[in-house]
């Protein structure tokens, strides 16, 4: 079950200069691909200074932003919107494979 | 095999792409190294068309008026295979989208493909864009004059064009050479369609303000008929009457269909032929010779003499329906007895309209170099084109096609779906558009029932600013988000063909993801309910208007 679902809470994202990958802030101020090692802000003063450290720390990423998200019991995060699951699980079908002459 | 029968690069051409790159090459660097920022290199990797997308960066690269060799794409395959993930995706715009370029990697893919003549400019930015053909170019039956010779003029009077690099949005231009326009020429900024006056002379139809996007809108005659020769300098005067009055306060304002349509196109055409009372006689007329060295670059292949009548062919029309259905959609007339257009479907059955493996993109180019003289086209319903098949070779391609998967025989039909990239790659999309299309394509895959149906363009977008062309679909499909749910709205009658050019109206209040198969399932039945002989699904819209359709959609989602 969600824990909380009010978009209040929320972590910082960008994407990797070098490559374009999604990332996000980790609790060290560290860039991870991984979402679930990323710092979550628990109210909106929290989410200010997220972002203000994610501009500090913006040097090898591009535009950082603040992305709601929802928290389960077990601390699993999840963004709220389609849009930000997309960009953190991928694409929502299977892209036909380089070496491939026929989808699926 | 030669590198084909079209425009040749030559040294002007080639050091300003090569320089080009370099000059990109240094640029990457710099931001690499945070001599640059974000807001300052952005616009730089833009005009040499790399967007940042959700997942990674896209690199746009341009295919000027659709037109390719079987060499520009083995260095495509090749391209995405080394720099990418493999595939690609081919656009509304007959351009290639590889969707997993590395920034650093980006400079090295652009000097590969400045090998083949091949780059990203004009693919992105507030200028004009690459011109967009019809893609049957250089081949057609109906066709007056190739259409790629005045692209090609165009193109290089347009590429870095130093007035118009800063226009007050993109600008969009589409050439047709044929009655039949398959190049949507009036849903352009300007479009440009050659036709043949009582005199028997040929000249452009010149129609501006159309467009799709957030206010789509039909273009309206500008020039009725306009001398060949006088093309440059009378874009060059409308273009700088949009340049001085075009609107740069609003981004939703800013296209010149606004300022037609604000202005009326009386006005319109009279600022633009009070313009071009002073820049005519200037350096932009076209000479004959000019003409001519270009006309030259676009010479038919030699086609050897091939018989109309193949028995093979015939007998193969009996005995495999599907190549029988295959010959009659994916087929088209030649201006040569004994040849055929072959259109190559990269819509098989749930996959995503346009994308290609490098696979089967070299796949298809050992196909175009067995049969079809090198060359190929890309349309802008994402379809790969062989233009000269001869058709005793019509079995032999159909085979090898199906090989690759794109051997459908659907083009034309309810699962020839257009479909925008949407959620699943695009920053600006609100909903997904290609698993909506994967979704409809499997429903409807069987091909007796889709040649039944018959023609039917589905067109999805996953936003509003309508790559996925909704607006003209026979049935449209806008993906819109009502807070954070995406929904789509169903718009239905919209139309490209020449003389029946028209936009979309919506059905009704949008449905959501999981109803729009059945939607669209509803709103075929209740075509095939009331369809007269002969009538395609919008003429059967035409004469009986939308409430059928609306009453039964609403009844079953």
């Amino acid at each position: 079950m969600a824990k909380n679902l009010s978009g209040d809470l929320q972590v910082a994202s960008a994407n990797r200069l070098s490559d374009g990958v999604v990332v996000w802030l980790g609790d060290a101020g560290e860039w991870t691909t991984r979402l679930d090692r990323a710092a979550v802000a628990r109210d909106s003063r929290a989410g200010e200074i997220l972002l203000l450290r994610a501009r500090v720390e913006a040097f090898s990423v591009v535009d950082p932003f603040l992305v709601a998200v929802t928290e389960e019991e077990d601390g699993a995060i999840e963004p709220l919107s389609l849009r930000e699951k997309i960009r953190a699980s991928g694409l929502t079908f299977d892209a036909i494979a380089a070496d491939a002459v026929r989808y699926a | 095999m030669p590198d084909t029968f079209f425009y040749h690069y030559d040294a002007y051409d080639r050091t300003l792409v090569s320089e080009r790159v370099d000059q990109f090459r240094d640029q990457v660097r710099r931001r690499l190294a945070g001599e640059l920022t974000e807001e300052q290199f952005k616009p730089l990797r833009l005009t040499n068309g790399l967007y940042l997308q959700l997942h990674a960066y896209m690199l746009r690269i341009a295919i000027p008026y659709g037109t390719l060799s079987s060499r520009q794409l083995r260095k495509l395959a090749e391209i995405s295979r080394k720099y990418d993930r493999g595939y690609g995706h081919f656009t509304t715009r007959q351009n290639l989208q590889l969707n997993w370029i590395k920034l650093e990697d980006a400079p090295d893919a652009l000097a590969a493909l400045a090998e083949v003549d091949m780059h990203a400019l004009q693919t992105s930015g507030n200028c004009i864009r690459n011109v967009t053909a019809d893609h049957f170019a250089g081949a057609a039956a109906d066709e007056i004059e190739d259409p790629r010779i005045w692209a090609e003029i165009v193109r290089q009077w347009s590429t870095l064009h130093p007035e118009f690099t800063f226009l007050p949005r993109k600008f969009k231009i589409a050439i047709t050479g044929s009655p039949n326009d398959r190049a949507a020429v009036r849903v352009h900024d300007i479009g440009l369609r050659l036709w043949r006056n009582d005199a028997g002379e040929v000249g452009f139809e010149v129609i501006v303000g159309g467009g799709l996007g957030r206010t789509p809108m039909i273009g309206k005659t500008l020039r009725e008929f306009l001398p060949k020769n006088e093309l440059l300098a009378y874009l060059e005067a409308t273009l700088r009457v949009y340049n001085r009055y075009g609107r740069r306060d609003n981004l939703y304002k800013a296209r010149i269909k606004i300022l037609v349509h604000e202005v009326g196109v009386d006005k319109m055409r009279a600022d633009v032929e009070a313009e071009y009372a002073e820049t005519r006689d200037g350096l932009l007329g076209l000479s004959n010779e000019t003409i001519e060295a270009i006309t030259r670059q676009f010479a038919p292949p030699p086609l050897p003499h091939r018989s109309a009548f193949v028995p093979d062919v015939e007998r193969q029309k009996f005995e495999d329906a599907a190549f029988a259905l295959w010959l009659k959609s994916n087929t088209a007339p030649h201006w040569m007895a004994g040849y055929r257009i072959v259109t190559a479907s990269l819509k098989p059955a749930g996959a995503p309209p346009g994308d290609a493996s490098a696979v089967q993109m070299e796949g298809v180019a050992d196909i175009a170099d067995a049969f079809s003289q090198g060359e190929l086209r890309v349309s802008h319903e994402q379809n790969l084109i062989f233009p000269h098949v001869a058709m005793e070779d019509l079995p032999a391609v159909y085979a090898a096609l199906g090989r690759l998967g794109f051997a459908e025989a659907n083009v034309g039909k309810i699962t020839d779906i257009i479909a925008c990239p949407g959620l699943d790659y695009c920053a600006l999309a609100n909903a997904r558009s290609i698993p909506v299309a994967q979704r409809i394509s499997n429903h409807f895959s069987e091909l007796a029932r889709q040649h039944d149906i018959g023609d039917l363009k589905i067109k999805i977008s996953g936003c509003i600013n309508a790559c996925g062309h909704h607006h003209v679909g026979h049935i449209g499909i806008l993906g819109v988000d009502k807070n954070g749910v995406e929904l789509y709205q169903i718009s239905l009658g919209g139309d490209v063909d020449f003389g029946k050019t028209a936009l979309g109206t919506i059905l009704g209040p949008a449905v959501t993801a999981d109803k729009i198969v059945e939607a669209v399932d509803a709103l075929v039945t209740t075509y095939l309910d009331a369809r007269a002989a002969g009538e395609r699904f919008v003429d059967t819209y035409r004469r009986i208007g939308a409430q059928p359709f609306k009453e039964r959609v609403y009844a079953t989602v």
